[in-house]
């Protein structure tokens, strides 16, 4: 099955080369959507075939590759891996049917997010420090130019920015990996970046508490967590919408994902000592974002903000060493990832359709288009945590985890869910139902508003269904989540 | 004699006469002819380099062969005849076709390849000399232009100044141990450190490093420039060849960790900050260079096998990304009245979408973006750091890259993101240029993949 994995990983690449010297535009997207769907199929058939039971990597593939550096192609599935590899085979078939009519260069823009596509699959599962950094860092050229080509006014500004505080995260990353490579080779005279090799070594404390911070800043900047945010809201705000969309669900995961994949089982022990640290930051993460959002007018920004503050939950919940904490870390996760897709789509919507992102040219949008806020509802419910949809198991396994350990921590994470929900609903009646202040020239010009196209339903529907799925029928997916946390505490 | 250790050097000498006498004879009509030529005398030297018996020695010792010196030597064969293949059109298109650049740049080769072999101070003096008087000349190769001239005389000047270094710093090592061949020594004394201190300053000259860097930036921006993707990359493959033999013999004195610490950070950051200040993207890059002098410098702080490994292959795969990054520059040159002003950059990337996507694998390698090669050399020179105890030195290193990387963006951005008048359209490449830059994008892109290809010649 590793090969299954390979394929994935590398199929989109193969695309983008095709796509990039093709001169035709439908051809172009018909080869990104057929890709997509492709490794979204062994997606799900990958996750069919998991065996939750097995505590160990699953669809493994290991082959020599940079043998005098001890360096191997090697990539496995663990059930968080599983987990985010088909939230992001799920996002890019979104990304792409989301962007089936996009005029500017899309040869190049199907070329960029196919590029994109492999590098997050590979991030997700590379078991192999040097291959796992490759695809990390690499996602950044893509990204880079999807923001700066088809981004908004200030576009280069918001590209350059993403770019270097990235850079400066993962610039520390890479020697946090040196070091403990370094450290490996002292203990056992061989040179390897095997995850499990460096997985199992034993770090005297004073190298777990550097390395865990080199490690740490490259994951913290990726998630973001306060005060490495910054970048994240004009990232947004300046990207096209399925740069948006695959930002907020695929990459900020990245940062995460790494904190369980490899701080946690790594470092144990520094992991403890700075949970006081870490839960500071995430707090203030939680509620400061929260608080931002609710201040803000432009709806891209307000949803920006929300990721950081949902974001804070997950890395609170990641470090509360208990259970049911981390299945909800990763189970947010993959929550996070759907609801804000659907939110960046319904932002990306509205501008399509009138061209701007302020609240103050927005208003009473429901009357003219109502299967837009019909979604835009569900995508927020699911976002809040209401009940029956993703959000709720997530928030529910958090809150009850960190509970246990941290009460007083679980309490102000409360806070900011309650937070959570104000800001979008006040987001909502600004845009979709006050209909007071729009002028009657407005009224005028939206009551011939289109509303959801096909490619819109269809991205529209793949996401909220999921959320549905992951809200009423969680059983299987926490058991994937559990796969892992089994794997981080142990038994 | 041992003929067969010189053999490299034979068939460049055998090459440059050659060349000598076919630029006396034939007309301007066979300008290209002559550059070709001069190119295959340099592939034809790497190829005798399969031929010679390692380890040798020859002239008295002064002169040794072993594999380390073969794989500095393979590189430096390579990277000239490919500067020579990328060079011709440039000076057609400037209407200055001087027919004595193949043998100068084979001269300096022919200088830097000696140098590589000396184990002797004497024969060090005698052969950096030879490759540095061919540079000056080459600096000033555009006699009308006022700029050449000026750099090329800032360069003589400070180069002077890096010789008279040289010199004095061999007479404190001559003071101190009687001898002039590069011998472990292990007495701390004053004339011995003394030695230290000039001769690194010599070396530091010679690489453009803080606070001797003063002619980069000029001779960069006033040499013609596809000479300076030569003179920015052969010789200072050659000094840190002999910089690395330097470390093995004498690293365990203090002095010389504080020196090149001292150097290396001060070229790192000052470099990188003044970077920011740079409109003319020449100098950027020379800036660009002097930052790379100070990581590299790191290389040599210590004594210790894979940081020294890591420093070679950096190395050797850094100056084809400079070769390259050059080549492109000059391509774009030969549009009338391009004077490489950040302005003049704007939407060039859009216009040439070849040569803007090879310019930014370049600065992306320069950062150290995966899969481009460099970012191996990095990791490699983290992994050394960590392991010789100087965590902080990597640190540092890991800071100036975070700040470098905004200058590289800059260019990117310029030339592919910003909107607004567009004052350049594009230009053509020749088939050297293409060539030239094809092999430097396979090595860069390849070496990043299959590191292992290089990593196997080095031995220490």
């Amino acid at each position: 099955m590793g090969v299954l994995l390979t394929v994935a990983i590398f199929l989109p690449l193969v695309s983008a080369l095709l796509v990039a010297i093709a001169r035709n535009s439908t051809f172009s997207r018909v080869i990104s959507i057929a890709t997509s769907v492709v490794v979204f199929l062994i997606a799900v058939y990958l996750g069919l075939n998991f065996d939750w039971n097995n505590p160990s990597f699953q669809h493994t593939i290991k082959l020599p590759w940079i043998q005098p550096l001890g360096i191997s192609f090697s990539l496995g599935l663990d059930g968080m891996g599983m987990a985010l590899f088909l939230l992001t085979a799920l996002m890019f078939v979104v990304a792409f049917v989301w962007s089936a009519k996009i005029e500017d260069r899309p040869n190049l823009y199907h070329a960029l997010f196919l590029l994109l596509e492999t590098a997050c699959i590979g991030v997700f599962s590379a078991l192999d420090l040097f291959l796992f950094y490759l695809f990390w860092e690499f996602m950044l050229i893509p990204m880079y130019f999807i923001i700066g080509f088809w981004g908004h006014e200030r576009k280069v500004y918001a590209a350059n920015k993403f770019f270097v505080y990235t850079f400066f995260g993962s610039i520390f990353l890479l020697l946090g990996i040196a070091s403990v490579v370094i450290y490996g080779y002292i203990v056992s005279g061989s040179v390897s970046f095997d995850y499990f090799f460096l997985k199992n070594i034993q770090y005297p404390l004073w190298i777990q508490l550097v390395t865990f911070l080199l490690f740490g800043l490259g994951f913290a900047v990726k998630v973001p967590m306060w005060p490495f945010h910054t970048w994240l809201p004009d990232a947004h705000v300046e990207a096209p919408t399925a740069g948006s969309v695959i930002l907020a669900a695929v990459l900020l995961k990245m940062g995460t994902y790494g904190f369980v994949r490899y701080s946690l089982p790594m470092f144990p022990e520094a992991s403890k000592y700075y949970v006081p640290l870490i839960f500071f930051l995430s707090v203030v993460a939680i509620i400061y974002a929260a608080m931002m959002a609710i201040a803000q007018t432009h709806i891209k920004r307000l949803i920006a903000y929300s990721s950081i503050s949902h974001m804070g939950l997950v890395t609170l919940a990641t470090f509360a060493s208990d259970w049911n904490a981390l299945n909800g870390a990763i189970y947010m996760m993959v929550a996070h990832g759907l609801s804000s897709a659907a939110l960046f789509m319904s932002a990306g919507f509205i501008y399509d359709r009138i061209h701007s992102y302020h609240m103050d040219d927005l208003g009473g949008l429901a009357r003219y288009i109502p299967n837009l806020a019909i979604v835009f509802m569900l995508s927020g419910l699911v976002g809040i945590g209401f009940p029956g949809l993703a959000g709720f198991v997530a928030e529910f396994l958090i809150l009850l985890g960190t509970y246990k350990n941290y009460p007083v921590w679980a309490f102000i994470a409360g806070v900011g869910m309650v937070l959570g929900a104000a800001y979008f609903l006040y987001m909502y009646k600004r845009v979709m139902l006050e209909e007071e202040t729009i002028s009657d020239y407005r009224r005028e010009k939206w009551s011939h508003l289109k509303d959801l196209e096909l490619h819109h339903w269809i991205a529209f529907v793949l996401v909220l269904a999921s959320s549905v799925l992951l809200g009423i029928y969680p059983l299987p997916f926490v058991k994937l989540m559990e796969h892992t946390t089994r794997m981080v505490f142990g038994g | 004699m041992n003929w067969n250790a010189l053999l490299p050097e034979l068939v460049l000498s055998i090459g440059i006469l050659l060349l000598f006498f076919l630029d006396l004879l034939l007309d301007k009509r066979h300008f290209r002819l002559l550059h070709v030529l001069g190119g295959f005398v340099s592939i034809f030297a790497f190829i005798s380099l399969f031929f010679v018996e390692v380890p040798a020695k020859t002239f008295f010792d002064t002169f040794a062969v072993s594999s380390f010196e073969l794989f500095g030597k393979g590189l430096l064969y390579i990277l000239s005849s490919l500067s020579l293949f990328a060079l011709y059109d440039y000076f057609l298109k400037k209407n200055s076709p001087y027919g004595e650049i193949p043998y100068l740049v084979l001269l300096s080769t022919l200088g830097l390849s000696f140098f590589m072999s000396s184990s002797n101070l004497l024969t060090l003096f005698v052969s950096v000399e030879l490759s540095s008087i061919s540079i000056y000349i080459l600096t000033a190769l555009l006699r009308g232009d006022y700029n050449s001239k000026e750099s090329a005389f800032k360069y003589l000047l400070m180069g002077s100044v890096g010789t008279a270094l040289f010199g004095m710093g061999s007479a404190f090592y001559y003071g101190a141990t009687g001898s002039f061949f590069l011998t472990p020594y292990a007495d701390q004394n004053t004339l011995f450190s003394l030695f230290i201190l000039f001769f690194l300053s010599a070396l530091a000259l010679k690489i453009s490093a803080v606070p001797f860097h003063f002619w980069t930036p000029d001779a960069y921006d006033g040499a013609p420039t596809p000479l300076v993707g030569y003179i920015a990359t052969a010789p200072k493959l050659a000094l840190y060849m002999l910089l690395v033999k330097l470390t093995l013999l004498f690293s365990q004195f203090k002095l010389w960790l504080v020196l090149v610490a001292v150097l290396s950070l001060l070229s790192m950051f000052y470099a990188n900050f003044t970077a920011y200040a740079q409109r003319s993207v020449k100098r950027l890059l020379a800036y660009s260079s002097i930052a790379h002098a100070g990581y590299f410098l790191l290389g040599v702080s210590f004594s210790d096998q894979i940081l020294q490994k890591a420093l070679l292959f950096y190395l050797g795969v850094y100056v084809f990304a400079v070769l390259g990054s050059f080549v492109v520059l000059s391509a774009f040159e030969k549009q009338e009245g391009f004077s490489h002003h950040l302005l003049e950059y704007r939407g060039l990337g859009r216009e040439n979408p070849v040569l803007g996507v090879a310019l930014s694998i370049f600065l992306l390698a320069f950062i150290g973006i995966p899969p481009m090669a460099l970012f191996v050399g990095k990791l490699g020179m983290f992994m050394g750091l960590v392991k010789a105890g100087l965590e902080l030195l990597a640190l540092a290193f890991v800071v100036a890259s975070v700040i470098s990387a905004g200058y590289y963006l800059k260019l990117m951005s310029v030339m592919f993101l910003e909107e607004g008048e567009v004052r350049f359209r594009g230009s053509s490449l020749s088939a050297g240029e293409s060539f030239t830059l094809l092999v430097c994008l396979i090595f860069i892109l390849l070496l990043g993949l299959f590191p292992q290809l290089l990593y196997t010649y080095i031995k220490l």
